[in-house]
């Protein structure tokens, strides 16, 4: 019998709030420790929780920017269980009344084709305290620093509707997308603002039963994600193969064996409704006002850069996919910038070299205007694609405008006739061969030559003369 | 030998007077004295709430309710004796320093009715407000659903000056009702409001042949005052009991999963890990009696949580039924207390609940309630007069117990 995997996710994004969620402590995790408390994020006797707008409306975006529907009424739960990282014995999170339901996510399947992924609810919760491990001498000792204890969290909840590691993948890459999008949270694994669990179960393919399932945690990539799941599928296939029982537990992902791990029992508590937070009701207008402060979201604007630039769907998709590289791209096209050149060179000259420098749009040196700048030069013709990227290099090193740059180098383009017409009668006395060649029919040949035209130039002769000029010769 | 009725005297009560607005000699609570509860957060004073697992625990912040009657220039006295965690009465002292005249008011944590029948006891006012009305922040609590901060004092009046000074919105206290919010400055005894009292039939079959005659002398005499009398009928009423037991104790259960020894508070001497540390500071912390209310609300928690919605549910309907008598009658009349006073023991969580029967419907609908004595008595014996009303009738309530303290005896 063939079987199929069912994999659900839960997906944990702290939300990047001023404060926490119920006092006004900054949201700073990586601060010293236990520097961003106060006697109610400690939980200290009399204190009372202190629910904020921010986190409210953040996680509230952040839902319609999932396609979620926001409930009319949503109200607080004490999730219990004790551990040090928990001092109070309950944690605040959503479990009977969530903030919102319904939503999806549309990914493109392994074959291509666009494929909806549904997300079941998405709640909001306070994060606990992080136990730090150390050792005291010889004395295995455990820390609690809670600056991150009541930062302000959703909990992603999709429905079982992922078969494949891919599916997973690309469902996360797509929240991801979606949520920075948003600006409400900076959805990274790897320094854990975003936390991936997977659900998954196997079942004969063509059916639709639900069987007994394992959560698999401690993934921090994509990537791990991935891998985590295709080593699930293997192991738990391989249990049926052999007629073992799925057993429901929880296991972790260890990147170094590669494999996942059994992890201890783990308590589940139950939840009952908090006494102290009042119940949240949004009203019509409230939503309205939050549906207003969504931004266009990636789908659509790709959509609109198709129709309203001419970029192809690759084009479109790659300039919209990054809320910044998209704000980048209309910045530029706005200053006069054919759309597909400004595209072209995002994407296979700037994007790269800042990777390279490890920049981020908001602290490069080169701003749109600078870049604006220079695609104009090039499409002018005052300079060449060769001197437009040594240009490009320039701008990243100093506070020079690209005309400047142009002219104090001397990276303007040749494209005096006369001046031409010398250099195309030496390279053509010098490659007799070549000549030969491309009056022999080999296409090519024309390409040797005009490059040895460039370079005879020290590449500032423009490149479109050049070639007119050779047709005309030969 | 008695002990000593507090268990913290303010060293020198003038001092708080430099961050107060008014000082003492000006302030409308002027020359009034108030005892609190260790339950209450007075900066740098211990507030471990009767119990060792708060031992040594002093207050960091001033409670909102402290904050206002600072600066209103009332003087507090120090902090009563309270049995643990305000759970029953055993060991509270509230009552013998009002009778002693040690402290012209008290303020303590009324989870069932503590206040009302402490007053009864000792033949003085209290008053319990509707839930939303005093702010809570600083209260160290045990079931916050069912639980708000009471006032005992002997005469109305100053109840009245007090709630007029610690009612309304706070920042730090979100639960508060808002712009509804109940006022005091129209409680006067000429405030007419309440003209129909309604009293219950069923909770009148469970008293004594010698609470009963006390009662109806005591419904006699309000009808010769002017007030109309009705008999109203609530048959679910048994089940404040068994909803506010269920309810207080997964609440408690939870509130009380802070106290772990790792911060303050009693921590065992010897363990061998942190799970080990937990297991005996909780076992040595709590007493027989909370440590018995903590596990039926666990049990209901993690054992039986289908039996906790349901007497969610049943609270739902019935302060739908109490708002129904309350289109019937202005407000409604019980005795305060039975007759039998005892010390409950360690054990005996139904004759805990015994005691306040009578007072805790009003904790469960989150409705004003106050307590008036000299008028429901058989001889010698006062069992109090309890008046509850709509909630947010604050006002009014307390202008009915004006009124019948002026027509008094
Ligand atoms: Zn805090």
């Amino acid at each position: 019998m063939e079987h199929e995997a069912v994999i659900g996710l839960e997906i944990h994004a702290e939300l990047n709030c001023a404060t926490k969620m119920f006092c006004d402590c900054p949201n700073r995790i990586g601060d010293e420790p236990n520097l961003n408390t106060c006697p109610i994020c400690l939980w200290f006797p009399g204190s009372v929780p202190k629910f904020t707008a921010d986190a409210l409306e953040k996680a509230a975006l952040t839902a319609m920017g999932l396609n979620c529907t926001i409930q009319d009424r949503s109200a607080f739960d004490q999730k219990v269980y004790y551990y040090p990282d928990l001092p109070k014995g309950f944690q605040l999170s959503q479990a009977h009344l969530p903030l919102a339901r319904n939503g999806w996510l549309d990914i493109a399947g392994e074959d291509g084709q666009p494929r909806r992924l549904r997300i079941h609810k998405i709640h909001m919760e306070e994060d606990v305290a992080k136990l730090v491990h150390e050792m005291e001498g010889r004395t295995p000792i455990s820390l609690v620093d809670f600056n991150r204890a009541g930062v302000p969290l959703v909990e992603i909840v999709t429905e079982p509707d992922m078969r494949s590691p891919h599916d997973a993948m690309e469902f996360i890459r797509a929240l991801r997308t979606q949520i920075r999008y948003l600006g409400t949270s900076e959805c990274s694994m790897e320094s854990g603002s975003m936390r991936v669990d997977a659900n998954i179960s196997m079942r004969p393919r063509g059916t639709d039963q639900l069987n007994t399932k394992v959560e698999v945690k401690n993934m921090n990539s994509i990537r791990h994600l991935g891998d985590a799941i295709v080593y699930e599928i293997s192991r738990q296939t391989a249990s049926l193969v052999a007629g073992e029982p799925i057993v429901l537990h929880t296991r972790l992902w260890d990147p170094e064996k590669r494999a996942t791990v059994a992890m201890r029992g783990k308590f589940e508590g139950p939840c009952i409704p908090d006494p102290m937070v009042p119940q949240i009701v949004v009203t019509e207008a409230w939503k309205n006002e939050m549906l207003a402060k969504l931004p266009e979201m990636p789908g659509r604007k790709a959509d609109r850069f198709g129709r309203q630039y001419g970029l192809t769907r690759e084009e479109a998709l790659a300039m919209s996919a990054e809320r910044d590289v998209s704000e980048y791209f209309e910045a530029v096209v706005n200053r006069q910038v054919a759309p597909r050149t400004a595209t072209h060179w995002i994407a296979a000259q700037l994007l790269p070299t800042m990777r390279e420098r490890n920049q981020s749009f908001t602290d490069t040196p080169v701003t749109p205007a600078r870049f604006a700048g220079l695609l104009t030069l090039l499409e002018r013709d005052a300079i060449n694609a060769n001197a437009a990227r040594e240009v490009l290099a320039r701008l990243f090193e100093s506070e020079q405008t690209p005309e400047t740059i142009v002219e104090r180098y001397g990276y303007r383009q040749v494209s005096n006739a006369d001046q031409l017409e010398g250099i195309v009668d030496q390279v053509l006395a010098a490659n007799p061969a070549a000549v030969n060649d491309y009056r022999n029919g080999v296409a090519k040949a024309m390409g040797f030559l005009v490059g040895q035209a460039m370079q005879a130039s020290k590449g500032k002769a423009n490149p479109k003369l050049i070639r007119e000029i050779l047709t005309g010769k030969l | 030998m008695q002990t000593d009725a507090f268990t913290y005297l303010d060293p020198s009560p003038s001092v708080w007077g430099h961050d107060s607005v008014m000082s003492p000699e000006q302030g409308p609570l002027a020359g009034k004295s108030l005892t609190i509860q260790p339950s209450l957060s007075v900066r740098g004073w211990p507030a471990d709430a009767g119990s060792v697992a708060l031992k040594g625990f002093v207050a960091l912040e001033d409670a909102t309710v402290i904050e206002r009657l600072k600066k209103a220039g009332a003087t507090l006295v120090g902090t009563s004796r309270m049995s643990e965690l305000g759970l029953g009465l055993a060991g509270d002292t509230t009552g013998r320093i009002l009778s002693e005249g040690r402290s012209d008011m008290a303020l303590m944590t009324d989870m069932m009715g503590e206040a009302r029948i402490i007053a009864a006891r000792v033949g003085a006012f209290a008053f319990k407000p509707s839930n939303g009305t005093v702010s809570r922040f600083g209260l160290i609590g045990l079931a916050p659903s069912m639980e708000c901060l009471g006032i005992l004092a002997r005469a109305p009046e100053d109840i009245v000056a007090v709630m007029g000074i610690m009612a309304g919105d706070d920042d730090r206290d979100f639960s508060m009702c808002g712009s509804e919010a109940p006022r005091f400055d129209h409680v006067t005894e000429s405030d007419d409001s309440i003209k129909v009292i309604g009293f219950m039939k069923e909770p009148i079959e469970t008293l004594s042949e010698a609470e009963v005659r006390a009662f109806r002398g005591c419904l006699d005499r309000l009808e010769k005052s002017g007030f109309r009398i009705r008999e109203v009928s609530l048959p679910d009423y048994d089940l404040f009991r068994s909803v506010h037991h269920c309810i207080g104790a997964v609440e408690a259960s939870s509130s009380c999963g802070k106290y772990d020894g790792v911060r303050y508070g009693h921590r065992t001497a010897a363990a061998k890990n942190w799970n080990d540390m937990y297991l005996k500071t909780r076992a040595e912390s709590f007493g027989a009696l909370v440590k018995a209310y903590l596990f039926q609300g666990a049990y209901f928690q993690f054992e039986n949580y289908g039996a906790f919605e349901n007497a969610c549910r049943i609270r739902a309907r019935l302060v739908k039924a109490i708002n129904g008598l309350f289109a019937e009658v202005d407000a409604l009349a019980f005795p305060t207390r039975s007759g039998s006073i005892r010390e409950v023991s360690a054990e005996d969580m139904e004759g805990l609940y015994d005691d306040f029967v009578l007072t805790l419907p009003a904790n469960v609908a989150g409705v004003p309630a106050v307590q008036i004595p000299g008028y429901c008595t058989d001889g010698n014996a006062d069992y109090g007069l309890q008046i509850i009303g709509p909630r947010l009738s604050d006002g009014p309530l307390l202008s009915l117990a004006v009124r019948l303290s002026k027509m008094g005896t």
